[in-house]
């Protein structure tokens, strides 16, 4: 479906739907803070228009945001990610490690995310081909390789 | 050698000379030299006025004698980029990546992919190796070459 939008409107449109998303979940929650809904619709709103402008911007960002990355922008965002994951789950486990301590009740959110991000890294490992079993093709087949060297 | 046929002809500084002698005295001291083939090439690296000359001394002995370079030489990118006259915008549409990357490929500060190596290689109609090939690799010295007369 991204396919037929501009890239340029395709990460502010994904952050907009996905803040929109959570206002109306306040929204839904109701109580006191419901207005906190409209704040936070506007602040997605405002987010989005921002991602939009800046999408426009001749350099490494601007490329990322507007979805026109080449491949060095591309792996730039990937080890962006991949950092962002890393802290997350470091966090996850010091957040898990004094809820247990303190004997909280919230201890499971924080196990929750390390075990999303476990999954996730095996799922990528499994995903990318790393538990392929890529057959040998050589003259020795069923012997093992010897070095010219050794004796 | 891309080295004797663009750069060779520029005069080499003292500090090349003393880079070379370096080289030669770490051939000295692995035994990959004589004294008698030390001595000599010393004092040829120290007579050597250009760049062409103090290649031929290091030649046959290890990549670091062959790989004196002038400072600030230009990518071969950026060397084929602007004797046709190219903008590093225009290349950059041309092969489908950033500006950003271009500037980051001919500063040698990114190392592109496979296929947009190819494909930087195919639009000045030249090899993978001729725009990204590097010195080869420090040989050991062979016997013949080290017998050899220096003259």
């Amino acid at each position: 479906m991204m396919t037929f939008i501009r890239p340029r409107l395709r990460k502010p449109l994904r952050n907009a739907l996905a803040g929109t998303v959570f206002a109306a979940a306040w929204a839904l929650r109701g109580g006191n803070a419901w207005q906190l809904a409209i704040v936070a619709e506007v602040t997605v709103l405002v987010s989005a228009i921002t991602i939009y402008v800046r999408a426009g911007e001749d350099n490494d960002e601007g490329a990322l945001a507007g979805s026109r990355a080449d491949e060095r922008q591309k792996l730039l965002s990937l080890r962006s990610r991949a950092l962002g994951w890393n802290l997350a789950t470091v966090a996850a486990f010091i957040g898990l490690s004094i809820a247990v301590a303190v004997k909280a009740t919230w201890w499971w959110p924080f196990l929750v995310i390390l075990a999303v991000a476990a999954f996730g890294y095996l799922l990528g490992l499994s995903n990318y081909g790393v538990a392929e079993e890529i057959p040998a093709d050589d003259a020795n087949d069923g012997h093992p390789a010897r070095s010219p060297v050794s004796h | 050698m891309a080295l004797e046929e663009g750069r060779g002809g520029l005069r080499a500084s003292d500090a090349d000379r003393e880079q070379a002698v370096e080289v030669l005295k770490a051939a000295f001291v692995q035994d990959w030299l004589a004294k008698a083939e030390f001595e000599a090439h010393v004092g040829r690296a120290l007579a050597s006025r250009t760049y062409a000359e103090l290649a031929a001394v290091t030649a046959g002995i290890a990549a670091p004698l062959s790989t004196v370079q002038p400072p600030d030489a230009p990518s071969p990118v950026r060397e084929q980029r602007t004797r046709r006259k190219i903008s590093q915008a225009e290349l950059a549409k041309s092969l489908g990546v950033s500006r950003q990357t271009v500037i980051l490929i001919e500063n040698g500060r990114y190392l592109p992919s496979l296929p947009l190596a190819f494909s930087i290689a195919r639009f000045f109609g030249l090899t993978v190796d001729n725009m990204f090939g590097k010195e080869p690799a420090r040989p050991r010295i062979s016997a013949r070459s080290r017998s050899a007369p220096t003259a």
